[in-house]
């Protein structure tokens, strides 16, 4: 049973990271490196608002994934706004130069040390009896967290008004704009939306484990989830989020632990020489990236 | 917080240090003072820089100032080699230190040897160099000591379990890390322990459950972890979160005295070779002050290994005289004995064949629920080194 658990902890968590990548690509073709980084950047947004509103936890955090959401509209706004109409690859350079500044402007605000959000919002991170196996506050907090935004999100794409502008932007931009969408909304509330989506998974992480640099690193191991299951799907995020997380789990099990770090980029190259365009995504979507 | 004044000290070192060579001691050390390995070395080498002001603001060393020009490397080995480079050619310095990451050694060994300048690993891993039979222009001040640091621990363990010890072991997937995890695998049985389950974790590892899943299914009823703090401290609790109840024994790295505070964990002992600051000795009211003084950002409780680093180069200095060159300072390290008071179990000792310590010295420290503080378990222990 324990070894269902870490699966799906280790799945919610990539699970949660891949939609954001997903999120953007789906609705601008831009592939956002700077994901990682962003993630990392509102658990240490946490740390501020934790000391800022010191014994209201459930506040600091509400704010912290609050500002999360505004990062993203920003990083929109003042910067992937410009690259609009530009090459894609130029926008994806530009999440590049964006992750690398981010990277720099977080130890020079928050320093390098081993950070714990948890104790800085003095909260306790449980271990909770689950069939037979255990699994960390933080952890359930994972899974369900990653159930009610996928929940959240199919809901949004598929019945609310913008969530359709969402859809249709992603489909055929230009005709999207000739029916009055405006791009630029959309494609900020997309930004937003990752980043919000990344801030849920970083904080829950950071809660589980604490806080430093690295989790650069863990961003970027959640990235073949999203290709594995199709850059343009979210429920192919979700598929291989489970399928990543499961090898790299059944490998430390089972042959080496030191491999766990290698296959999700296996698992990666394998579907990419049987299936370039991931299990649920498009071939159509492929060629343009 | 990041610590400004460090960076701004290196900028102003890295712009006047030229100025300053002609009438003072120009010593240079290449260090993470960024990136992600920043948060093991910055600390120290803050303490270094203060250390060596408070030096300067009573005089210098034999009347001279010490010129301390600190460049980051941001534990890049590209960074690193060019970083020797311009203190050896350009800023002149009779004495290099280390402060990064081992991957950053090569091309500061290779320049030190170069330009016959004397190097001092401060804060970073004692490289095997600077054990006897030592190499002459390389020592090493840092508390870590790969193989003793096992003997130390294995020997605490042995000394302490009331049944028979069945061991889990953790490292990082480094070298380092991994290589003295499976020198304390062979050495445990040889004590008697039984290794029973042995986990080398990658570093971006989001979860570290599973790794814990399979030491406690092992059966483990102590663990040993030998590696970098972050992935000591989530093997255990990891462990925890599993409901596993036994004792769990790791390095005293610098984050050691924050975390056992933090984790209140009456069955995680760390061992090491510098004293935690709860021992409240005048030496460490002494580097709080200076500390607190300086502005520094850094916690106090981290800045031990930059306090001794300093304490050996004023040491050094002082013997070599003025005008000191390089040959003078790498004589005068290589017969050295520097008073730690109390930072360590004894002094600091460098021969011409042993450029680490003679003697190493380790104590243990728990938490104490019922005194709500850190405890010392084992007071200091000597081993020889020969």
């Amino acid at each position: 049973m324990q070894l269902a658990i870490n699966i799906a902890v280790l799945a919610a968590i990539y699970a949660l990271i891949a939609c954001g990548y997903v999120l953007i690509y789906r609705v601008s073709r831009v592939l956002n490196l700077a994901h990682g980084e962003l993630m990392m950047l509102s658990s240490y947004l946490l740390l501020t608002t934790a000391s800022l509103f010191s014994g209201n936890p459930l506040i600091a955090l509400g704010v912290a994934v609050g500002l999360s959401l505004c990062v993203g509209v920003l990083v929109y706004l003042f910067l992937m706004r410009r690259m609009t109409g530009e090459m894609v690859l130029a926008a994806v350079l530009t999440t590049v130069a964006l992750g690398v500044l981010l990277r720099g402007l977080v130890v020079l605000i928050w320093s390098a040390q081993q950070q714990n959000p948890a104790q800085a919002l003095g909260w306790v991170n449980y271990s909770l009896p689950v069939f037979g196996g255990r699994i960390s506050a933080a952890g359930a907090g994972l899974i369900m967290t990653t159930a009610l935004v996928y929940v959240g999100l199919f809901l949004f794409l598929r019945f609310t008004r913008y969530g359709i502008r969402m859809r249709a932007a992603g489909q055929n931009p230009l005709l999207a704009a000739q029916r009055g969408i405006s791009l630029h909304v959309i494609y900020a509330l997309a930004w937003g939306l990752s980043t919000l989506t990344g801030a849920l998974a970083g904080i829950l992480i950071s809660l589980d484990s604490g806080l430093d640099s690295t989790m650069v690193l863990i961003g970027l191991k959640a990235f073949p989830a999203a290709l594995v299951g199709g850059l343009d799907s979210l429920a192919g995020a979700l598929i291989g989020a489970l399928i990543i997380a499961a090898a790299e789990v059944l490998m430390i099990y089972y042959v080496d632990a030191l491999l766990s770090d290698v296959v999700p980029f296996l698992v990666l190259i394998l579907m990419l020489i049987v299936r370039p365009w991931g299990l649920f995504g498009t071939r159509e979507e492929l060629d343009r990236v | 917080m990041l610590n400004r004044s460090l960076l701004a000290a290196a900028a102003l070192a890295g712009l006047t240090g030229a100025a300053f060579a002609q009438d003072a001691y120009n010593v240079g050390l290449t260090g993470a003072l960024t990136g992600p390995a920043a948060g093991t070395y910055a600390p120290a080498v803050d303490g270094l820089r203060i250390y060596i002001d408070k030096v300067n603001a009573a005089g210098g060393v034999n009347g001279k100032k010490i010129n301390l020009i600190l460049l980051d490397d941001s534990a890049q080995p590209a960074k690193a080699a060019a970083n020797a480079t311009r203190l050896v050619t350009d800023d002149k310095v009779v004495l290099l230190l280390n402060a990064s990451l081992s991957s950053t050694y090569a091309p500061i060994m290779a320049e030190s040897q170069k330009a016959n300048v004397p190097l001092i690993f401060a804060s970073s891993v004692c490289p095997k160099t600077v054990y006897p039979p030592a190499n002459a222009l390389q020592f090493c001040t840092t508390a870590f000591a790969a193989n003793y640091d096992s003997r130390a621990v294995l020997d605490f363990v042995k000394a302490t379990a009331k049944e028979p010890v069945k061991l889990g072991l953790s490292a990082m997937a480094i070298p380092i890390s991994r290589g003295e995890i499976d020198y304390a695998e062979e050495l445990s049985k040889t004590l008697g322990m039984t290794p029973v389950s042995k986990q080398i974790i990658p570093p971006p590892t989001p979860d570290y459950t599973p790794f814990a899943t399979l030491i406690k299914d092992a059966g483990a009823n102590w663990v040993y972890s030998w590696a970098p703090w972050v992935t000591q401290v989530r093997t255990l609790e990891g462990l925890r979160r599993l409901g596993w109840t036994g004792d769990y024994v790791a390095w005293a790295h610098l984050e050691a005295e924050n975390e056992l505070a933090r984790l209140k964990d009456g069955k995680f002992f760390v061992v090491g070779a510098n004293a935690l600051f709860q021992e409240d000795l005048p030496i460490q009211k002494e580097i709080a002050a200076a500390a607190k003084a300086a502005g520094s950002q850094y916690p106090v409780n981290q800045m031990t290994e930059g306090w001794i680093a300093g304490m050996v180069i004023e040491a050094a200095l002082k013997a070599s005289g003025w005008p000191a060159n390089a040959e003078k300072i790498t004589a005068s390290l290589s017969n050295l004995k520097v008073d730690l008071k109390g930072l360590r179990g004894g002094e600091l000792q460098w021969t011409k064949d042993n450029h680490f310590r003679t003697k190493q010295y380790y104590r243990v420290y728990r938490w104490d629920e019922a005194k709500a503080a850190i405890v010392r378990v084992q007071d200091w222990k000597a081993f020889d080194v020969k």
